[in-house]
């Protein structure tokens, strides 16, 4: 028998030796990887739901919650001097009483107190009458009408805004038969115009949803591969380390990238939010954020057993990151010490560039030191998953 | 084949048997700490083409720790590992190994043909030739009829078989099988047993843990693990003559009574 063994083992030997690759990178073997993650999700349903559907849920919610019709708001006006001031003031309060609905009420305000009664928050706007109005209307020139907006608020400027604008038109009287409608110039103490709080949203939201679903669905992904050991199989195969972090990375970015796509499409086409950006820097901003994730998720995996521990990373590693990251208050009014805790956040970063590509249309350079401090992250967690990933290969 | 006393096994002079032509396995002195944990304790022996190498011992001897080094998962604290003529690890071999974990290591939303696949292409198979050996590999476990069925529906048994299946794939020439037949009823372990013997025939050597006596009694050669150190390696039949015990469990308990007599006496 033994002899049998021998010549078999000798031809075996004789043809390793020239056979051995050496490990070599293959893209195939990294698609292959990317490939099945793909063919994974999209077997998971519930996975597949949670990226699409509960980013728009949440929008959508936000867009009702934040943009409803503001109510209690006050109008400051500052009439035109003497009988022609207080007809113009009656005939407000009679048409307003006319449209109902809107619970606004009016208040007058001295020529000289706008902006003091505004940064009160005594009024959130002021309808200015020039002081010659009665002369102008009588004389058939347009008169020159201001509206001041505090405009801090989106939903209540915007909502003042077009109760004014169709006040303004209705306030022709049927005596001067010239026709002349009083022109009205709008301007802001804050802010500016066509600025809604889901504007200001949109841009963080595709961030973080981009961030937060990646990361919790690569870290499950990964602990599946260490729990069900498959990691094993991967480990003794020709599979490089480098080309399973790149096979995730590429197979999530599928995700990513599409789940950017269609909240974008949503804020843009349904919620009508403002939009003056560049799709291929949006899509840069959420390659880095991506990889980043991935990564990230493949290192925090490695310190969690089950699914469940992985939910407990949200608290610690993603809360802070949505409170101090810029959504609900700007970075630069934090307390110093959160202010530099604000900048050591990915998320802080993706808020500003995409704040910056989406709102003000900013292009590659504007936005490139955030988007640097982006692919610096991307690069600190690439080195974290390697180093978790020597740690099972030992 | 030899009788040699596993003692002997450890003098330098038996690193020329080491050294022939058809030893696809040499490990010389090995040792692998986990921090204070010594897993293997200066481990020696030589594993050659074509036969089905058993490692026997009770959880928590070694095992494990041995195959996964053997595949160049993890460095030796120190000693030596070649494995088809390299020092491991080394992943240039990867392509010429086969692993059949302990756990079944499948893809659950997978089909078993989408998990035959993925390996498969990690090993380098695509297209047609990919597809030849799938079919060749779900023909062989049986598994046939549930190709496109996604695995998580699959009982224990039939995971097991595609687990077999991934192993032996890309036609590895040493397959380490760790635990295989755990959990299996006995008509498949029979069949896995059968199936073992028909690669031995093809060239494959096959190096199984297992800590079945019973199954340990069908491999060419044995190694006896306990506490991380050899306790006596050789065919099963040269173990009970060494001993003078008539079934290998009670050999077993004989290597490892001495082994304990040994320590003290050191001590």
């Amino acid at each position: 028998m033994s002899e049998r063994l021998d010549s078999v083992a000798v031809a075996a030997g004789a043809a390793h030796e020239q056979r051995a690759p050496r490990a070599r990178f293959s893209l195939r073997r990294v698609v292959a990887v990317a490939a099945r993650i793909v063919r994974q999700f999209i077997r998971d349903r519930r996975s597949l739901g949670l990226l699409f559907l509960a980013p728009l849920l949440v929008l959508t919610l936000l867009n009702l919650v934040l943009n409803n019709t503001a109510s209690n708001l006050t109008l400051g006006i500052v009439a035109p001097p003497g009988q022609a001031g207080e007809a113009v003031v009656s005939q407000m309060r009679q048409r307003l009483d006319q449209q109902d609905s809107t619970g606004l009420s009016l208040k007058t305000v001295p020529r000289n107190q706008v902006d003091a009664t505004l940064k009160a928050g005594d009024a959130d706007g002021v309808l200015i009458f020039p002081g010659d109005y009665a002369q102008a209307l009588a004389s058939g020139a347009p008169p020159q009408l201001t509206l001041r907006l505090e405009g801090s608020n989106p939903s209540a400027a915007k909502q003042l805004s077009a109760t004014v604008a169709l006040l303004a038109a209705s306030l022709t009287s049927p005596a001067s038969s010239t026709g002349a409608q009083p022109a009205l110039t709008t301007t802001y103490l804050y802010a500016g115009p066509e600025y809604t709080q889901t504007d200001a949203l949109a841009p963080l939201l595709i961030g973080l949803f981009a961030f937060f679903f990646v990361f919790i669905l690569a870290s499950v992904a990964f602990l599946r591969e260490r729990s069900q050991g498959t990691i094993e199989r991967l480990l003794v195969s020709p599979l490089s380390k480098a080309e399973l972090v790149l096979g995730y990375v590429g197979g999530f970015l599928v995700f990513a990238l599409a789940q950017s796509l269609v909240i974008l499409l949503y804020v843009v086409y349904v919620l009508r939010v403002h939009y003056a950006g560049n799709l291929g820097l949006l899509f840069l901003v959420t390659v880095a954020l991506t990889i980043g994730g991935v990564n990230m998720g493949i290192f925090a995996s490695a310190f969690a057993r089950t699914e469940l521990q992985v939910i407990q990373f949200i608290p610690i590693l993603l809360v802070p990151q949505i409170l101090l990251g810029g959504m609900f208050w700007a970075v630069d009014t934090l307390p110093p010490v959160l202010h530099q805790l604000a900048y050591v956040m990915p998320l802080t970063y993706a808020n500003f560039a995409l704040k910056d590509v989406m709102l003000k249309g900013f292009g590659l350079s504007q936005i490139g030191p955030d988007l640097l401090a982006l692919v610096a992250f991307a690069i600190a967690m690439v080195a974290a998953a390697a180093f978790s990933l020597r740690q099972d290969a030992a | 084949m030899g009788t040699l006393d596993p003692d002997e096994s450890i003098r330098p002079e038996t690193r020329a048997v080491a050294a022939r032509d058809d030893t696809v396995v040499m490990v010389h002195e090995l040792v692998r700490d986990f921090g204070k944990n010594r897993a293997l304790d200066h481990v020696t022996m030589s594993i050659r083409a074509g036969e089905t190498f058993g490692l026997i011992g009770p959880n928590g001897s070694g095992k494990t720790t041995l195959i996964r080094l053997l595949q160049g998962i993890g460095a030796p604290t120190s000693g030596e590992v070649r494995v088809l003529g390299r020092a491991m690890p080394d992943r240039a071999i990867a392509s010429q190994i086969g692993y059949m974990t302990q756990s079944d290591a499948l893809y659950g939303e997978l089909s078993a043909r989408e998990n035959l696949r993925f390996f498969g292409r990690l090993y380098g198979l695509h297209g047609a030739r990919l597809g030849q050996h799938i079919a060749e590999a779900l023909a062989l476990v049986e598994l046939t009829d549930r190709t496109d069925d996604p695995v998580r529906t699959f009982s224990g048994g039939m995971r097991q078989r595609l687990s077999l299946a991934i192993a032996l794939l890309h036609q590895p020439r040493l397959l380490f099988l760790d635990e295989p037949t755990v959990g299996i009823d006995p008509e498949l372990r029979n069949a896995f047993w059968a199936y073992f013997a028909e690669l031995n025939r093809r060239g494959v050597t096959i190096i199984v843990s297992t800590h079945h006596l019973d199954e340990a009694a069908r491999c060419h050669r044995i190694a006896l693990l306990r506490f991380g150190v050899l306790l006596a390696a050789d065919t099963p039949a040269a173990l009970r003559a060494a001993s003078g015990e008539q079934d290998l469990e009670r050999a077993f308990l004989y290597f490892a009574r001495r082994q304990a007599t040994s320590m003290r006496a050191a001590e």
